[in-house]
């Protein structure tokens, strides 16, 4: 029999698929980004120089809504933005590389609790964090109380320094996550290499470094994008130190009475194009190189034994860095939890569980909990489907211009805060003439889920398309060539290469969507409060001990989650799933 | 091109279809949840939908449930997101009536033809109800509190001012607050009606400027700005009065002051005019209920720390106990079509010069 080659086994193998599910599913995979992401942002951003296409003004071609954005406080606001989210960017992926190279290459105690707290912290609301950090440092803060000279430390705080430093806990996650899966899934036989061709440490990490090149641009990438569009940290702290930043000024133009869209969608542009910019950074580093070193050939690693001294120094990192990020707002938003209403100082007297009791007496107000539960198991769990996708799109080498427009498309979605998401979700979703034809989509808790998915999809691909771009799919032509069907070869190995990122990705998803505040207040039906909704409103009726409460329970409730599914995927998955990418 | 290169995919197809997929068994799961318009031709009337942001809106759309039969929904939001949404439905408005505090909104409402004019429920208002209704009648006060006025910490600060001139002096360098009122709905009106008082906008921000010299502190929100006041950051605040009565009762220290020339800050009804005749003649009803004694009498039990502390606009109305009498008062009322179209400017400058 003559020997076929590599080229010909492949087209052998895939000439009898059946092309049913190609012929429809692409088009519809492109309908779908159509009407979920692109109808909704087009039609937002061209409120910027058609203010008559929404209702929302007489001009159908201007450029006014551009040059109030690009003056005064406006562009302070933006100009400020850039600084912040690069310096976040740069610093949450150098903490996050050590961070992950301790629990991925070392063999430090604890990795599962220092791994299950990143998730912790990246879970935790941004304003949280802050809030925690306001309530230590302030002039009579717990520190003050404690007698502790706090001026200087708060000087510093209160100012860009302190956005800084609590933008960069909120990015460090993201980046450790993007490095982390592709850490722990590079095979040994690099740093092999280079030590056997008479290399040091330094020769080894010059060697590994540039092949976690698309997991570190991935990781600049998201934090920039997140940083930028992150309105917690921005109405807290940064519109009392001096610092706005564009979401503060974006937020301004909508929230303030006449609503101004066209000028808020003008802010989202410049957004979008700092976005634009990120990821032409993002595209010139990694062009034309492959980064495919994942595969089924790919040995686990050995992991570094730590000196005695070692161990108490990166346990020692460790307790810094989740000390600094979590156990200071913890302790600040349990005690107000905890205490009596409008008791200032925390001592036994003005502690109470009322809170906690008035709770567990009326479990109605645990209503929002159930109905955001279910909208976002809904919505992650699609997003996660089409993350897979996306990030498959993404990661082709020649996949070309579709590729990058999807690309762009995605992160500017990232990069749009969600209130504007949300209002472009009006606009289309509401237009009279979908009315007139039977498609009433706005005020339902579909559509409502819909722009949850829509929200969670950017950031799942992004998450996903790091990993996904160190499979080699010869992997997967090979079970082809021995006779899987399509699903079939990508469930027996991308999947299982990918599914500790995908567990992850899912459990990002959920905890997102569960607290997910501007899209709610914008599409929420009347009388079905999502959980973000009814903190916020406990907290406008000055209810803040209630407020407060009513997080704690939901921070705990899904920390329960994340548990259950990590502790399910220990028992449910196979065992070779576990082991993929786990150094020894 | 693109659908051929994809539809050589077929893992890719497989991936879509089930997304799909999903996607559809979602809109059948959730297929109980329609907007109002279809759920009107299924059970025969349209429910009324209330857009509010009043902290007794719940107890108040159960009584009225439970008196009339008609169907309610609420929306219950800050005022500034249930303003946005209400912009962004502009080309086909969902809401049937809102309910918030301000006159200012209703005003902008108005002028831009959404509102249903020349309505009043068939009630007896008071001389302070009757000065507080538009001539064209398109939105209806349903209350009223002030919108900032002092409140201090006696253990603090022996001899509080009486005025807001008096705030400048030295011997109050860095004692007060106030919230930014680029995020706090009651606080526009304040500053607004502070220029008003002061004699224009050039004068207010003269006065503000050399406030903030003054050591002026801004928070985002009441319960910002009380925070400040319970943790020392602060010894006064300037905050709209149902909050400070509502504060009133968690420190003995606290006290209450009338500054000279405080605004008004009325609760208002204003009812959608594009909305069908059904649910125009229901948020009728509702604002008719809202001004009954019932109605008056769920305002008043609905939020007892917080936005029931108000004054009453109807005849024989009493606010609710431990509400100081309005009548000792020197207040003023402002031109919400004069100072409502200058609110986003107002904001803007405030926040490049005042916060920042």
């Amino acid at each position: 029999m003559a020997k076929l080659t590599w080229a010909e086994a492949r087209s052998a193998a895939t000439a009898g698929r059946p092309l049913r599910l190609g012929a429809l599913g692409g088009p519809a995979l492109w309908v779908l980004f159509f009407l979920i992401l692109l109808a909704p942002i087009a039609f937002f951003l061209l409120v910027a120089i058609m203010p008559a296409a929404a209702d929302q003004g007489t001009a159908w071609f201007t450029l006014a809504p551009f040059i109030a954005a690009l003056s005064g406080p406006t562009l302070q606001g933006l100009l400020d933005s850039l600084v912040l989210s690069v310096g976040t960017a740069i610093l949450s992926l150098a903490v996050a590389l050590v961070l992950a190279w301790l629990v991925q290459r070392t063999n430090l105690r604890g990795r599962g609790v220092w791994n299950l707290l990143v998730w912790v912290v990246l879970l935790t609301p941004s304003f949280l964090v802050a809030l925690g950090w306001e309530r230590l440092l302030q002039p009579e803060g717990v520190l003050a109380d404690l007698g502790w000279p706090v001026s200087g430390l708060s000087h510093a705080f209160f100012s860009p320094l302190g956005v800084i430093f609590v933008d960069t806990t909120k990015g460090v996650p993201f980046a450790f996550l993007a490095i982390s899966a592709a850490l722990g899934a590079l095979g040994r036989e690099y740093e092999d290499a280079a030590r056997i061709h008479g290399g040091g440490r330094a020769a080894a990490l010059r060697m590994v470094l540039p092949i976690l090149a698309p997991a570190m641009w991935s990781a600049l990438a998201i934090v920039f994008a997140e940083t930028i569009s992150d309105f917690g940290v921005a109405s807290t702290i940064a519109s009392t130190s001096n610092f706005p930043v564009a979401t503060m000024t974006l937020f301004n133009a909508v929230d303030n009475f006449p609503v101004n869209f066209p000028v808020a969608a003008a802010v989202g542009w410049l957004l979008v194009a700092s976005i634009g910019l990120a990821l032409f950074a993002q595209s010139r580093a990694l062009r034309g190189r492959s980064y495919q070193v994942l595969s089924g050939r790919s040995r686990t690693s050995a992991r570094i034994q730590l000196s005695r001294r070692g161990q108490s120094a990166g346990i020692g990192i460790m307790v810094l860095f989740f000390g600094l990020t979590l156990g200071v707002p913890a302790i600040a938003v349990a005690s107000a939890s905890l205490l009596k209403p409008a008791a200032s100082a925390i001592t036994l007297n003005t502690l109470t569980l009322s809170n906690y009791l008035a709770l567990a007496r009326h479990p109605s107000t645990l209503g929002p909990l159930g109905l955001s539960t279910a909208l976002a198991l809904i919505a992650t769990t699609v997003a996660v489907v089409l993350g897979l996708v996306v990030a498959r799109i993404l990661t082709q080498r020649r996949s070309g211009t579709p590729a990058r427009i999807l690309d762009l498309l995605l992160l500017a979605t990232v990069g749009l805060p969600g209130i504007l998401l949300g209002a472009g979700y009006i606009f289309v979703y509401n237009l009279p003439a979908l009315a007139t034809v039977g498609l009433r989509l706005y005020g339902t808790l579909f559509l409502l889920d819909v722009a949850y998915l829509a929200n969670s999809l950017p950031i799942t691909a992004r998450l996903l398309s790091g990993p996904m771009a160190q499979i080699q799919f010869g992997l997967h032509d090979a079970a082809r060539v021995h006779g899987r069907n399509a699903l079939g070869a990508w469930r027996t190995t991308v999947v299982p290469l990918l599914s500790r990122t995908l567990l992850w990705a899912w459990l990002f998803g959920f905890t997102g969507i569960l607290f997910e505040l501007p899209i709610s207040q914008l599409l929420y039906p009347p009388g079905q409060e999502p959980l973000s909704v009814a903190i916020t409103a406990a907290f406008a009726n000055f209810s803040y001990a209630p407020g407060t409460t009513l997080m704690v329970t939901s921070v705990a409730y899904a920390l329960t989650v994340v548990g259950l599914v990590l502790v399910g995927f220990r028992v449910l998955a196979p065992r070779g799933w576990q082991r993929v990418g786990v150094a020894r | 091109m693109l659908i051929r290169a994809l539809s050589k995919r077929p893992l890719l197809a497989s991936a879509t279809a089930v997304a799909v997929a999903v996607a559809t068994l979602t809109s059948v799961a959730f297929a109980t949840s329609q907007p109002r318009a279809a759920r009107a031709v299924q059970v025969g009337q349209v429910p009324l939908i209330v857009y509010s942001a009043q902290g007794y809106d719940m107890s108040e759309v159960a009584a009225f449930q439970k008196a009339t039969g008609i169907k309610t929904e609420l929306l219950c939001d800050s005022t500034g997101p249930l303003l946005a949404r209400i912009a962004a439905e502009r080309n086909n408005p969902q809401w049937g009536l809102i309910w918030v505090d301000g006159n200012q909104p209703f005003a902008e409402l108005d002028d831009e033809g959404l509102l249903v004019r020349h309505y009043l429920p068939s009630v007896k208002f008071n001389a302070l109800g009757k000065s507080l209704i538009p001539s064209d009648e398109s939105y209806i006060p349903t209350g009223t509190t002030i919108a900032a006025t002092l409140i201090y910490n006696s253990a603090k600060i022996k001899t509080p001012p009486k005025t807001f001139q008096q705030l400048l002096e030295p011997k109050y360098k860095g004692l007060l607050g106030m919230n930014n009122p680029s995020i706090s709905g009651p606080t526009y009106p304040y500053v607004s009606g502070l220029m008003n008082y002061l004699g224009g906008v050039s004068k207010g921000k003269t006065f503000l400027t050399e406030l903030k010299a003054n050591g002026l502190h801004v928070y985002d929100v009441n319960g910002d700005t009380l925070n400040a006041l319970q943790t020392g950051q602060i010894d006064m605040a300037t905050i709209q009065s149902s909050a400070i009565i509502g504060a009133l009762a968690s420190n003995p220290d606290y006290r209450l002051a009338f500054l000279k020339g405080v605004t008004l800050l009325p609760s208002d009804i204003g009812i959608d005019r594009y909305a069908s005749k059904t649910e125009i003649a229901e948020a009728e009803r509702f604002t008719a209920y809202v001004l009954s004694k019932a109605g008056q009498h769920q305002m008043k039990i609905g939020d007892p720390t917080g936005d029931s502390n108000f004054w009453p606009v109807v005849k024989g109305g009493s606010p609710k106990t431990g509400v100081p009498a309005l009548s000792s008062t020197h207040y003023q009322e402002i031109n919400p079509y004069t100072w409502g179209p200058k609110e986003s400017a107002i904001n803007d400058w405030f926040t490049a010069n005042i916060v920042n």
